[in-house]
């Protein structure tokens, strides 16, 4: 489903990721491990086609992603990747439903009503709707952040170290979480240093990441 | 007085410039994309040209859009010229004022015809995720940048030989009527050119229709000529209410509400939608059909104006000119 071959990623003279190899098949749970600054969120914003490798392809559902132009990239995006990001960035001034409804703003489906609302629900996050997202406690951000990646029902949720803002509680919420998608048979990739996820059963596969490469 | 202290003039020239630096920054990275292109590649190169592309295709588009608005200034400085330069009544005689005016005013029309196409062909790429089109866009770039140089040239030469103390001659000579003949190619008739234009537009109207690219190509290139010679020579004088003040020009001014740039722009249009089909067919390889309907569109509301003149003028006097 995710084929990457020979991927590398430079930022002026500061080399982020080299010359990774990696597939990743259909409703697998894989976790990145790695310090700050190892490669993490680079390899996921290169999956989610937010940026262009410098060299290397990266392939998902046969399409070549890291070869679309970018106007071509946002569609990507919308149809087929959840992203939630380590700080949400969520629209702070913005209700919950006005912020999980970003991505179907240009989406083309028709039942837009009907998807706000059954993400809100699976989130668990209906009954604040309306809220202002700066009212929110860490944990409800997150929720919301859920809903917003898993209203266009993609089938590949990336979440860049989700559990880095939220206390362990919270935390124990999001693996709740992954095992749903695990039951909806997403493909999810998360990057995270958090001990939370070590030994999960729910996890597929652990991949470590040192210095932009990946290590047995 | 030099020319060059014309506020417009400076302006102008000015404005060109800057394009014209876009204008060579595009040409270095389009020679550079048109060579080493490869989509298949996943090398840094490519990656990079890749990026580059969605760049300069954005700054080519930018210079286009532009140019187009400065043709439009560069008609109207040619207008204003004719307040300093003696003789002239409008910018009939100051595009007469040397030989390169003719030359550069066909020229510029030439280069916006063809960053014409290559919007079109630039929309078409962008739509595609694969640059189906972005070798041949960036090759017709270049060619359009030879034409870029020459016109750059051209428009130095034929403003700095406008003299503001030579008389020009003013449209009713320049287009007025001699003893031996009356102006119009093969010596036709005003009747004849008329008649000419209203079968040429319905031959328009029906191969468009019919989806038939070839009969539209030729049919809008043909009608481009019959119009010219039809407005200033027959409906113009009608927007004049003058039958003998035969000018191509004097339409633009405020006079006469500016209605000369919605004939002349609509039947830009209505042509280079007419023979859009086919260069595009010849392209791509690909049938274009909503082109047919901005043909239609843009070359009814021309002869619509035109006539609406000659219309009007009779409903106004009981007879015509």
């Amino acid at each position: 489903m995710i084929k990457i071959k020979n991927l590398n990623k430079t930022y002026d003279n500061f080399q982020a990721l080299k010359d990774i190899n990696l597939h990743i098949k259909k409703g697998e749970i894989v976790v990145l491990k790695g310090v700050s600054g190892s490669g993490k969120s680079t390899l996921l914003s290169l999956i989610a086609s937010m940026s262009k490798p410098s060299s290397g392809s990266v392939e998902v559902n046969n399409i070549l992603v890291s070869k679309l132009p970018d106007v071509h990239s946002c569609k990507y995006r919308n149809e087929n990747i959840g992203y939630i990001f380590q700080s949400f960035n969520l629209l702070e001034q913005l209700s919950v439903a006005d912020n999980i409804f970003a991505p179907l703003v240009i989406s083309e489906a028709k039942n837009k009503q009907e998807l706000l609302e059954i993400a809100m629900k699976k989130a668990n996050i209906y009954h604040k709707k309306d809220e202002i997202v700066s009212n929110l406690s860490g944990g409800e951000k997150q929720r919301c952040a859920i809903a917003r990646a898993i209203v266009l029902n993609p089938n590949i949720i990336i979440a860049d170290e989700p559990t880095a803002s939220l206390d362990k509680q919270n935390s124990l919420k999001f693996i709740e979480v992954l095992k749903e998608f695990k039951k909806e048979k997403r493909t999810v990739i998360i990057s995270t240093h958090d001990s939370i996820f070590d030994n999960l059963d729910l996890v597929s596969r652990y991949i470590n990441i040192q210095d932009g490469q990946i290590v047995d | 007085m030099s020319i060059f202290l014309s506020s417009n003039v400076i302006a102008f020239f000015f404005i060109e410039l800057i394009l014209f630096l876009f204008a060579i920054y595009s040409v270095v990275v389009s020679i550079n994309i048109f060579k080493n292109w490869d989509f298949n590649s996943t090398s840094p190169s490519q990656y990079n040209l890749e990026k580059k592309s969605f760049l300069i295709s954005t700054i080519i588009y930018f210079t286009i859009i532009i140019k187009s608005f400065m043709f439009i200034f560069f008609a109207s400085t040619l207008d204003s010229l004719a307040s300093i330069v003696p003789g002239a009544m409008c910018a009939a005689g100051i595009i007469n004022a040397n030989s390169y005016g003719n030359i550069l005013l066909f020229l510029k029309i030439f280069i916006i015809f063809i960053f014409g196409i290559w919007i079109v062909l630039n929309k078409f790429d962008l739509k595609s995720t694969t640059y189906l089109y972005i070798k041949k866009k960036f090759l017709l770039y270049i060619i359009v940048f030879v034409l870029l140089c020459v016109e750059i040239v051209l428009e130095y030469l034929y403003f700095s030989n406008i003299s503001t103390k030579q008389p020009v001659l003013c449209c009713s000579v320049v287009f007025g009527q001699s003893s031996a003949s009356n102006g119009l190619p093969f010596n036709l008739s005003i009747n004849m050119i008329v008649a000419i234009f209203y079968i040429l537009y319905s031959l328009i109207i029906i191969s468009n229709y019919t989806k038939n690219d070839k009969i539209s190509l030729l049919s809008s290139m043909i009608f481009l000529f019959v119009a010219y010679y039809s407005v200033t020579y027959f409906f113009g004088t009608y927007i004049y209410e003058l039958p003998t003040h035969k000018c191509p020009f004097c339409m633009l001014q405020k006079e006469y509400h500016y209605i000369g740039y919605f004939v002349w722009i609509s039947l830009f249009f209505g042509v280079f939608f007419g023979i859009l089909s086919s260069i595009l067919k010849l392209l791509t390889k690909r049938d274009f059909v909503f082109i047919y309907k901005y043909t239609i569109i843009f070359t009814s509301i021309f002869v619509f104006i035109c006539t609406y003149y000659v219309l009007a003028y009779y409903i106004k006097n009981g007879v015509f000119l």
